[in-house]
């Protein structure tokens, strides 16, 4: 048994600090949005989710949201754009940790930080959705079947068309994840 | 087998062969679909059609304003396609905007129902409109106005006293320092009740300065002249060399008080007013002038310098500065020529004091030495008003003979001219009257259209006729047009910088933009209410068990702030309350108020005027005024 084997390379160091910084860079790009498109909207309205603030066109959105009895939403109803750029750092704070120690058990355990975060991530989003989706007043002018609306792809209602998609900032995630898988082949045991 | 194998084999090179002639083929003519695309509007081998077709997505290159004339409202035009986009209200009443309604157009308005909007000016910065604000005056009641082209609605509008109908406006100096109006009829100072018999001694033509504070988007008169009761027509401002003058035509200098149509046609030659605006402010600033009622008042005959005459063929309309600001073209509306004068001869006569003597104490310079050139198109008749192109040359309408025509005055040669249905007053080309014309599109606005479109009755529609001026001169399109434009303005369209939405205004103690605030305070008879509209409710008292109603005592004074808090493109408010004559206008964001007195007991419904949404005609309330005890 070579003691080494159970240590990361210094180039594999360095991948991880690079994923560190991607995940401090990707606060400040939008992670999440949904693009609404209407015969009368050709231009689309937006919903813009960073971490920590929502943009694009929320006050019109809610405006027509209320003719389906859809709960009006806004900064004030997710807490999480208080939080999340804490956490988003301290995952970076324990990536460079990482990266200083080099133990692969240190790696295996952020990955499964990683897997965690991200599952939690999808979750939350996903009851949001529900949230709003489900809950429609019962007094709208407009009634429809209740529905989720999907994290990534199309849904149509009424006359909008919606898309989700990630944000350059859920890319950016997506490539700090990689970046932290790379070492684990690059510094695999070798006969 | 072997055969057969061979032919095929033979069968390989055509094949190949023509596949890369096909190939070859769609490379070469396969994208032909987007370069016609890019081809300009104005490209010549287009069709007269495919040259005033803008298809939906595409928006055309100028806006033409066109004076609406005795409707008092300014018509705004899209060119080539000359379709009507939109009418905006300056000295009229209008529901459709509830111009005239609500506070602000009904202070402006004061207590006058019409307007007779005669020539629009826009702005201008180094003798080129900037396309921030248009000017405008009022012919039927004396007044100016500004309108604001980020919005596209009248800022202010100001009452000028001393004179009567400035149709000799308006015209912009080239910073827009001076808005000139000068006046069609002359009437004693103060429009005082004086004898006819006494016009010469006791009548004035006042022309008035003003100025725009542009910072609080306020007109203002800073001095007037108390020039000799003639008419005043039509007018222009120096441009370059000639930046600090200002020309203007006159009839009647026969002063006659009575059947104009003969007695003002009698003198053989009339006047031009050529004056230096700069000379005049300064003769102010030294405290050259008299104040008469409130007014800095030059009077020629005792405030000397500055203002000179030049005669001209008699009963002169237009006066035109060439794009190089070295010649001014004028003509008798009756006559058959046109005469070119030149700046830098009237600098030099005005220099060496060469005058033929003067009329009420104004100097008169010769007009052999003012004189460049006379033009004379053959069979032309009543040469009215003159536009020009990139290269200078000159376009006039013929009133009479019913055409325009292109001329060059450099040389006075008459280079091409075109029929228009029926006798044109003024024409429009593309920025013609700057200093870099863009020598595109003229509109000929015409004054008759006979049975040009669908008859409605005796009262026809005037006419606006679209001439390619961009090869030989041609007319293209035809559009019938509410009474009357007289003169318009083209600007490029992309020097407009409008907003699709008003902006929060947080200082504005009338604008509420949550539906939390919204309140009706009562104090003794006064109602003031802050209120809300948005798709698609109002929203009057959030506390009211009923929030979009207003009840009232009889005889209350009520005031209603209401905000439109969709800050959404293009969705707009109404404000009506059933038979209470009134209705107003909420744009995107926009807090607009309305008062008036609870005179009629009784229930009136409330209702947004201006389609908005789905619901809009959910979009109610009611006005409920308890009878007195």
């Amino acid at each position: 048994m070579n003691v080494r084997n159970k240590d990361l390379s210094s180039t594999s160091s360095i991948i991880i600090v690079v994923s560190a910084i991607l995940l401090v860079v990707s606060i400040f790009f939008p992670w999440w949005k949904m693009i609404f498109f209407a015969p009368q909207y050709p231009e689309g309205l937006n919903i813009i989710v960073y971490p920590y603030k929502l943009e694009g066109e929320i006050d019109i959105v809610n405006g027509l949201n209320h003719y389906i009895g859809m709960a009006n939403f806004s900064e004030k109803t997710f807490p999480e754009l208080t939080y999340l750029p804490y956490i988003v750092s301290g995952y970076a704070f324990l990536t460079i940790i990482t990266a200083i120690l080099r133990k692969k058990l240190f790696l295996y355990g952020l990955i499964c930080l990683y897997v965690l975060g991200g599952a939690l991530g999808v979750w939350d989003l996903r009851k949001a959705l529900r949230q709003f989706g489900m809950n429609l007043s019962p007094t709208a002018p407009i009634k429809i079947e209740p529905f989720i609306p999907p994290i990534i792809g199309e849904n149509t209602v009424a006359n909008f068309v919606t898309n989700s998609v990630l944000g350059l900032g859920a890319y950016l995630l997506i490539v700090a994840f990689i970046l932290l898988l790379i070492p684990l082949w690059k510094d695999r045991k070798t006969k | 087998m072997v055969k057969g194998c061979k032919s095929m084999k033979a069968w390989v090179p055509i094949t190949s062969g023509l596949l890369a002639g096909f190939l070859a083929a769609t490379i070469s003519f396969g994208n032909f679909s987007s370069r016609t695309e890019n081809k300009t509007v104005s490209g010549s081998t287009k069709s007269d059609a495919e040259k005033v077709y803008v298809p939906f997505g595409k928006q055309d290159e100028y806006y033409l304003f066109a004076s609406g004339g005795h409707s008092g409202q300014m018509f705004i035009y899209g060119v080539p396609s000359m379709r009507h986009i939109r009418t905006v209200p300056v000295f009229s009443p209008d529901s459709a905007t509830g111009y005239g309604f609500d506070e602000h157009s009904k202070k402006m308005m004061g207590d006058y129902t019409w307007g007779d909007l005669h020539h629009p000016a826009f702005s201008e910065t180094n003798g080129d409109y900037d396309g921030k604000y248009m000017f405008a005056t009022d012919v039927g009641n004396s007044r100016a106005a500004v309108m604001d082209l980020k919005t596209f609605t009248v800022k202010d509008i100001i009452n000028v006293p001393n004179t009567s109908g400035p149709h000799c406006a308006a015209f912009v100096t080239e910073n827009t320092e001076y808005l000139f109006l000068p006046t069609r009829f002359s009437v004693p100072l103060g429009s005082k009740y004086e004898p006819l018999d006494d016009y010469s001694k006791k009548y004035r033509g006042v022309m008035s300065a003003v100025t725009f504070d542009e910072k609080n988007t306020k007109l203002n008169i800073e001095y007037q002249v108390a020039l000799p009761p003639w008419s005043y027509d039509l007018s222009d401002a120096g441009k370059k060399v000639s930046a600090d003058w200002a020309v203007m035509t006159t009839y009647n200098t026969e002063e006659a008080t009575t059947n104009l149509e003969i007695n003002a046609s009698q003198a053989d030659r009339d006047y031009i007013v050529l004056f230096n605006w700069k000379e005049l402010a300064k003769m102010v600033k030294d405290g050259q002038y008299e104040e008469i009622d409130g007014q800095k008042m030059i009077f020629p005959e005792k405030h000397k310098g500055g203002i000179y005459l030049v005669p001209v063929a008699k009963s002169p309309h237009g006066v035109d500065v060439t794009p190089d600001g070295k010649y001014f073209i004028a003509s008798g509306k009756l006559a058959p020529a046109l005469t070119v004068f030149s700046f830098e001869k009237a600098f030099k006569a005005i220099e060496h004091k060469e005058f033929a003597g003067d009329r009420n104490g104004i100097p008169i310079l010769k007009y052999e030495s003012v004189m460049e050139r006379e033009v004379n198109p053959e069979n032309a008749l009543g040469p009215l008003h003159t536009q020009f192109d990139d290269q200078g040359m000159a376009y006039t309408t013929m009133f009479i003979s019913s055409e325009v025509v292109k001329w060059d005055p450099k040389t006075g040669k008459t280079l091409d001219r075109v029929p228009v249905q029926y006798s044109p007053g003024h024409s429009v080309s593309a920025e013609g009257d700057t200093v870099s014309p863009d020598g595109k599109w003229l509109v000929a606005l015409n004054k008759i259209a006979k049975d040009s479109y669908l008859s409605v009755g005796p009262s026809h529609p005037e006419s606006m006729q679209l001439i390619d001026i961009s090869g030989k001169m041609k007319v293209i399109q035809s559009v019938p047009v509410n009474p009357e434009p007289h003169y318009a303005q083209m600007i490029k369209a992309d020097k407009i910088k409008t907003i699709e939405v008003y902006e929060k205004d947080e200082k504005n103690q009338n604008a509420i933009y949550k539906q939390e605030q919204a309140k009706i305070v009562r104090n003794g008879n006064k109602v003031d209410v802050y209120g809300i509209a948005m798709r698609s409710k109002f929203i009057f008292d959030v506390k009211s068990k009923r929030p979009d109603v207003i009840e009232v005592n009889e005889g209350d004074e009520v005031t209603i702030h209401l905000t439109n808090i969709d800050f959404d493109e293009d969705i707009t408010h109404g404000f009506a309350i059933n038979s209470y004559n009134l209705n107003i206008e909420v744009q995107p964001g926009q807090t607009n108020t309305v008062k008036f007195k609870a005179d009629k007991a009784g229930t009136f419904p409330i209702y947004c005027t201006n389609f908005c949404s789905a619901l809009h005609q959910e979009m109610t309330g009611y006005f409920l005024v308890k009878p007195k005890q």
